[in-house]
């Protein structure tokens, strides 16, 4: 019967109720819209990330990683990549070689990191075929090609099929120089690679640099993320004396992302919870001192101060019982609509590059947000109602009755 | 023995600033059965009887013994459960739940006594009969007249088999003819099912009634007699 008196009641002012509902289902869609837009961009930024610059795993040459100087190169590098290739949940691996050079061209010179890679494991781990915006990938029989970011391009004035000069270093540590044939040009969602990166092959490279089958970073992509700690201790234990990181250790800043994002939406979540609260607040308290006078009749007839507690508590709660499924299934529908939609940032698409992500957000959440928020707004509604509870229950039987 | 016993009652409002006696020292013993009204001018603290009396309110001093049970010192809590168990309410403004059917309002205190449903049935459905309303058992109070929304809560004061009935007022809101037929109602279960009604009130219709009149002026007892009703 108090779940009855409570449920009625809910509706006795039937506008106000709506609105604190209407209040608490924007509350709601707008704290999973923004949740799941921000775990879009993180994952935008970090897939992005792992695609195209870093991969789940990679491994390298200890003292490689200290002073990036070419004589650190891992041997027989063909081996390793099949090994690699072949160790359990590992989609795709390749090795590359790796050097940082001088590009020139009429406008200028620049300083850049080459990849040299095998095209087909490069292609396989990165997609960095499907980049290619202007001309070609690697195609066989052709020597010394490279590809070159766009925006590089553009501000170095390289066309297609232009030659270019890369000077480097070689293993002897000797300064060396050789010409490239610009087959193509690819363009990520990151600027900064675009403009810093440029491929070519391994084959190509590794005989201006002197050496023979070597390379100086192994780098692989998982069949999923979830396996990631598994597949790294495998490595670790398979290949000693190589240096085995994961994404989060060769980039800590995604980590830092990823956190400052979940920090930011948790204290989003905190303002709008508490506004709710507020707002819940100020509705019950509404609806208890309106009715004053039955509230003391109540006591009186020997409703006890417990019950009068729980009643304005399930009042409450039902609102947001009414509310929070209204709310979780519009946010639902609209982080679904979104996330085969997209949204698209044509008009930031610049900057979102500069910072690493794609341009159009896929929308995404964990399914269990759904029921944080669901339990978060319920523990909203109790904590919102308490004070208007207990304002009921101090009320005196005598002087609410006399109320008129 | 059902009874209840004030001595000494006296309620003073206000006490630390400026004091208004609204009871001074009543000594009263009402038995089980009676019809009893208590009377007076405005102000001669009818009112503040009858809630002392129901525990809604507490005397300044003196008690009240209740079938043997003295409510005077009792915690808030402890008086909701008494007054549910041994005590019905009748208000002058009727006070009835307004989201609850008819049916519904006489029920509710029933629910809070948990008594089982098929008992909870049987009686709301004699109730509503006895007062004249068993066809409007599934109205809501915005639906019923004065006069109807007085007789349920006479059943929903009835509805707990209560000891006594206190009704503060109860024709003050009334017409006539809904005056009369609420007390023909109290004065038949009274008369035959013994329950006891204490009313507080200045209506000439109620006091020709009662079997018993309390006189108040300014607090104090000034008669108290016996009287043959006029039906």
């Amino acid at each position: 019967m108090i779940l009855k008196i409570a449920w009625r009641n809910i509706w006795r002012s039937r506008t106000r109720s709506l609105v604190v509902i209407g209040a608490i289902i924007v509350g709601i869609w707008a704290e999973i819209f923004l949740m799941s837009f921000s775990e879009g961009m993180v994952k935008s930024y970090i897939d992005n990330a792992i695609q195209s610059e870093i991969s789940h795993i990679q491994l390298h040459q200890p003292d490689f990683l200290k002073d990036k100087e070419v004589k650190y190169v891992i041997d027989d590098a063909s081996s390793l990549q099949q090994a690699l290739q072949s160790t359990a949940h590992v989609k795709a691996a390749t090795v590359r070689s790796l050097s940082n050079a001088m590009i020139a061209s009429a406008k200028g010179a620049r300083g850049v990191q080459i990849k040299a890679v095998d095209p087909a494991n490069e292609s396989a781990v990165t997609r960095i075929d499907t980049k290619v915006v202007e001309g070609e990938y690697f195609s066989e029989g052709k020597k010394n090609q490279i590809l070159l970011g766009r925006s590089l391009a553009e501000k170095m004035n390289i066309k297609i099929r232009s030659k270019i000069v890369l000077t480097f270093t070689n293993l002897n540590g000797d300064i060396t120089a050789a010409a490239f044939r610009v087959v193509g040009l690819y363009e990520t969602d990151n600027t900064m690679v675009d403009d810093a990166v440029v491929y070519t092959t391994r084959q190509d490279f590794n005989k201006v640099l002197g050496g023979g089958d070597i390379a100086h970073e192994a780098a692989l992509f998982l069949e999923d993320p979830e396996y990631l700690d598994t597949v790294f201790s495998v490595l670790q234990a398979q290949f000693p004396n190589l240096k085995v990181e994961t994404y989060k250790q060769i980039s800590p800043e995604i980590a830092l992302f990823d956190s400052q994002m979940q920090l930011s939406t948790t204290i989003f979540t905190v303002i709008l919870m508490l506004a709710l609260v507020f707002g819940i607040i100020n509705t019950m308290l509404m609806a208890v001192l309106e009715r004053i006078k039955e509230l003391g009749m109540l006591m009186a007839v020997g409703m006890n101060k417990a019950r009068v507690f729980f009643m304005i508590m399930f009042e409450t709660i039902m609102l947001g019982l009414v509310a929070g499924p209204i709310g979780l299934g519009l946010a639902y529908l609209t982080v679904l609509y979104f996330n085969h939609t997209g949204i698209d940032l044509g008009n930031w698409s610049e900057a979102m590059r500069q910072f690493g992500m794609s341009r159009v957000v896929y929308t995404t959440i964990r399914p269990s947000m759904f029921t944080e928020l669901a339990i978060a707004v319920i523990l909203t509604a109790l904590i919102g109602s308490i004070y208007p509870a207990l304002k009921a229950i101090r009320l005196r039987p005598v002087e609410a009755i006399r109320r008129i | 023995m059902k009874n209840i016993i004030t001595k000494g009652i006296t309620k003073v409002y206000n006490p630390d600033t400026i004091p208004v006696v609204a009871l001074d020292g009543v000594d009263l013993e009402i038995e089980q059965g009676e019809f009893t009204a208590i009377v007076g001018p405005s102000g001669s603290g009818k009112t503040t009887l009858l809630n002392i009396i129901g525990g809604l309110d507490k005397p300044s001093h003196g008690s009240v013994t209740i079938s043997g049970t003295e409510i005077t010192k009792m915690r808030d809590n402890k008086l909701i459960e008494f007054r549910k168990e041994h005590i019905g309410f009748v208000f002058q403004a009727y006070n009835l739940i307004p989201v609850l059917t008819a049916e519904e309002n006489v029920e509710f205190v029933m629910l809070l006594q948990n008594r089982p449903s098929a008992e909870r049935d049987q009686r709301t459905t004699e109730l509503l009969e006895a007062v004249g309303l068993g066809d409007k058992r599934n109205t809501r109070p915005a639906q019923l007249s004065g006069g109807q929304q007085q007789r349920v809560a006479v059943a929903r004061a009835l509805a707990p088999k209560p000891d006594f009935i206190l009704a503060d007022e109860p024709t003050a809101n009334l017409d006539s003819k809904s005056t009369e037929n609420l007390l023909d109602i109290m004065a038949r279960l009274n008369h035959e099912e013994g329950i006891t009604f204490v009313f507080s009130t200045h209506d000439q219709r109620v006091i020709d009634r009662a079997h018993r009149v309390i006189t108040l002026v300014d607090g104090k007892i000034a008669t108290d007699e016996l009287q043959n009703p006029e039906k």
